[in-house]
């Protein structure tokens, strides 16, 4: 089965379609060029304030002034209970149509709270979960989570003569959430509003469990200039780096930017700190698992998958 | 009013019924599982109306019932044993958030899966009022009540009864079940006090503004819900300067206070409407001209009447407390009898390791101010499931009473 059916309903967002009415308060204590602050704006600006936020430890309780109801789960790793929780209580009440969004780290998402994630996916809750990703516990002082990228350098995965930064590679995620064959599936990047918002209007409609993991650039803990937030987010999916996709009833997949040639991925790590000690080695092994990976997801771009 | 023998955990189940919960979130756990599994045959065939969240673990199941019943749902879950202990984060929370959530635990170890209750010790400091069952009607029963006491609006805490594993909640018994009318007259619908709809935060973040920047007491909540950090956009507001952090703390202790005279007045209407009281915090059995009292919790309270009327017969002056509320701990209770009395023996079911049983500790610490204090003596029973025989509590009274006659302790503690 193709998806064209979705892509002739599915209006192209445009800059000016963009919705003008902020959810976000002005004044905001997160670092300069916070990706993830960014991430949170354009979130609640796409849903609207017919929602609520609930959000756990990580940057975000402490940088968000989002006008909607917002709830602190007491438990890092609680995030999707605390939001399955929510979505009963708000269908007790009779109000399904309040969206229960989450705005979560990469930790609380790939890490601690990934067991209750998937079994929130598996119940196929009516949550709306974004996690912005800034690929490690940037919270507490920039440690190594499972989101990390393969040669980052980290607190927790330093340079040294034994140790070359991340030894793994990123967890795959939206992949794993796809193949729980929950409605709704995306990746989005700060740098990419348009396909942010239009992705999070068309998952709102949707009834059911809908995941979207931002790549949400940390000058603090990668190590660039905060005016360059936005360059690196958009080299990363340029070069391959950050796909843009969605993945509907887990199965349909669609890449949803494709750049006619990818740039060299080196382009996007020289500007970051926590990938400057790459050997001309390390780097060719970062962009040939790039091609690799970019040329599996163009194989299965308009396919059903899995 | 109909009658039916039944498991402790079908007392359990029917309670939960009555109060017309309508979120019930568990994860299976002997000796707790059949409670989950008759409130999902409640729900499949229709007699309760209520989301039932099977969940993946104890800790997302206390975290559905938090968030639920900030929402406005009327919560429920029950656990046991180590499924309790890896709730335990999340129990602080849902106290934290003061919500008025109710857990059924089937008491049961954490060294072997025999029935103690170092499980729900183990969550005392967690802020949770915690209630302790002597049979499967008292379990019904204070299922009920338990909705009654976290409700009001003075005590707003979440509270957790424990019923023993195997021997109530596996065992059958007649249990009366009363009528859903008089149950809904009793306990009147719950309604959240959180701020949760959209349309109304504006008008609410003002109101809350000024509420602020009124200066109010620093050491009282400014805010109109009882835990304003659900709003973690005015977090740092908290924080600023002239704010007491410690009032969570303070106001929670309060609430945990204010609670003793909740239970007792909720006891006493169930009484008026329902016919049975369990005497509030404490349960006082022939206490009336005694000079001993015993101090048992749970099932080695029923053992313990028994046992009590064994020696009434041979004119023995030894009366039963039954502790029903450990927390919040009935201190001015035991002033009262510490003056009445001149040896007390606690039967702790539970141990503090490194300091000793749990109780006995405490109700030392609640005699301490009295100008003439009865003697304490400490016994350790029932851990880890170790029967309790007749006999051996038996010998606890006897022993007391013999330490009473003599004035001169032996050993102040004894293992049986």
């Amino acid at each position: 089965m193709d998806i064209n059916g979705d892509e002739i309903m599915r209006k192209k967002m445009s800059i000016r379609d963009i919705p003008k009415e902020e959810a976000m308060w002005p004044g905001n204590p997160a670092c300069q060029g916070c990706g993830g602050s960014l991430a949170g704006r354009l979130v609640y600006k796409a849903l609207g304030r017919n929602s609520v936020r609930v959000e756990i430890a990580s940057c975000a309780p402490g940088f968000m002034n989002i006008r909607v109801p917002s709830f602190y789960a007491p438990a890092f790793e609680g995030a999707a209970a605390f939001m399955t929780g929510l979505a009963r209580g708000y269908k007790l009440m009779g109000r399904e149509d309040v969206v229960i969004a989450g705005l979560i780290g990469d930790g609380g998402t790939v890490d601690i709270g990934f067991q209750g994630l998937s079994a929130a996916a598996e119940r196929n809750e009516n949550i709306f979960w974004f996690t912005y990703d800034n690929e490690a516990y940037m919270n507490t002082g920039g440690q190594r989570s499972s989101a990390t990228p393969l040669f980052a350098r980290t607190a927790t995965t330093p340079i040294s003569d034994t140790s070359r930064g991340k030894a793994e590679e990123k967890k795959n995620v939206p992949l794993i959430l796809a193949i729980h064959r929950v409605p709704y599936v995306a990746t989005a990047s700060v740098a990419y509003p348009e396909d942010l918002i239009e992705k999070i209007q068309y998952g709102k409609e949707i009834k059911g469990f809908r995941y979207m993991q931002i790549n949400s650039p940390c000058p603090t803990g990668w190590g660039f200039e905060p005016k360059d937030s936005i360059k690196v987010a958009r080299l990363s999916v340029e070069s391959g780096l950050w796909p843009l996709y969605e993945i509907l009833e887990g199965r349909r997949f669609r890449l949803t930017y494709k750049p006619k040639e990818l740039k060299p991925v080196t382009e996007a790590l020289k500007i970051q700190g926590r990938f400057r000690h790459l050997s001309t080695e390390e780097s060719n092994t970062i962009q040939e698992k790039t091609i690799n990976n970019w040329e599996r997801l163009l194989d299965m771009d308009g396919k059903e998958i899995f | 009013m109909k009658s039916e023998v039944m498991v402790g955990n079908k007392a359990v189940a029917y309670s939960a019924k009555l109060a017309r919960v309508n979120l019930i979130a568990a994860y299976p756990i002997t000796p707790q599982t059949t409670i989950v599994q008759y409130l999902s045959e409640f729900v499949a065939n229709g007699e309760i109306k209520a989301e039932f969240v099977n969940v993946e673990g104890e800790i997302t199941a206390q975290l559905v019932c938090m968030a639920g019943s900030i929402a406005g749902a009327r919560a429920f879950t029950a656990t046991s044993g180590p499924g309790l202990i890896y709730m335990h984060h999340a129990l602080h929370g849902t106290a934290r958030y003061r919500l008025p959530v109710v857990m059924a635990v089937a008491n049961r170890g954490v060294r072997t899966m025999g029935p103690d209750h170092t499980d729900m010790m183990d969550q005392r400091d967690t802020g949770w009022i915690q209630l302790y069952c002597e049979n499967n009607q008292e379990a019904l029963d204070t299922g009920i009540m338990a909705y009654k006491i976290a409700e009001d609006e003075r005590v707003r805490l979440p509270v957790s009864y424990g019923l023993d594993g195997y021997v109530l909640s596996y065992t059958a018994e007649p249990v009366e079940i009363p009528e859903q009318k008089e149950v809904d007259d009793f306990l009147p619908p719950y309604k959240s006090t959180y701020p949760v709809l959209p349309e109304n935060f504006d008008a609410e973040i003002e109101d809350y503004k000024k509420h602020w920047l009124k200066g109010k007491s620093i050491n009282e909540p400014f805010t109109p819900y009882p835990a304003d950090e659900s709003f973690s956009h005015l977090t740092m507001v908290n924080w600023g300067p002239g704010h007491d952090q410690q009032w969570r703390w303070r106001s929670h202790q309060e609430a945990m206070m204010k609670a003793k005279q909740v239970i007792k007045e909720v006891d006493e209407e169930y009484g008026r409407r329902f016919g049975r009281s369990y005497g509030g915090l404490v349960d006082e059995y022939r206490c009336e001209d005694a000079d001993v009292v015993i101090v048992a919790m749970g099932t080695i309270a029923s053992t313990a009447r028994v046992a009590i009327d064994n020696l009434r017969r041979e004119g023995k002056p030894i009366g039963l407390v039954k502790l029903k509320s450990f927390r919040p701990f009935p201190k001015e209770e035991f002033e009262r009898i510490g003056k009445t009395v001149s040896t007390i023996g606690v039967l702790d079911r539970n141990i503090s390791l490194g300091e000793g049983g749990i109780v006995y500790n405490s109700i030392r610490s609640a005699i301490y101010d009295l100008e003439e204090k009865p003697l304490v003596l400490g016994y350790h029973l029932g851990l880890a499931g170790k029967e309790v025989r007749l006999r051996d509590v038996e010998q606890i009274a006897e022993r007391t009473l013999k330490t009473a006659n003599e004035k001169k302790v032996e050993t102040f503690v004894t293992w049986i």
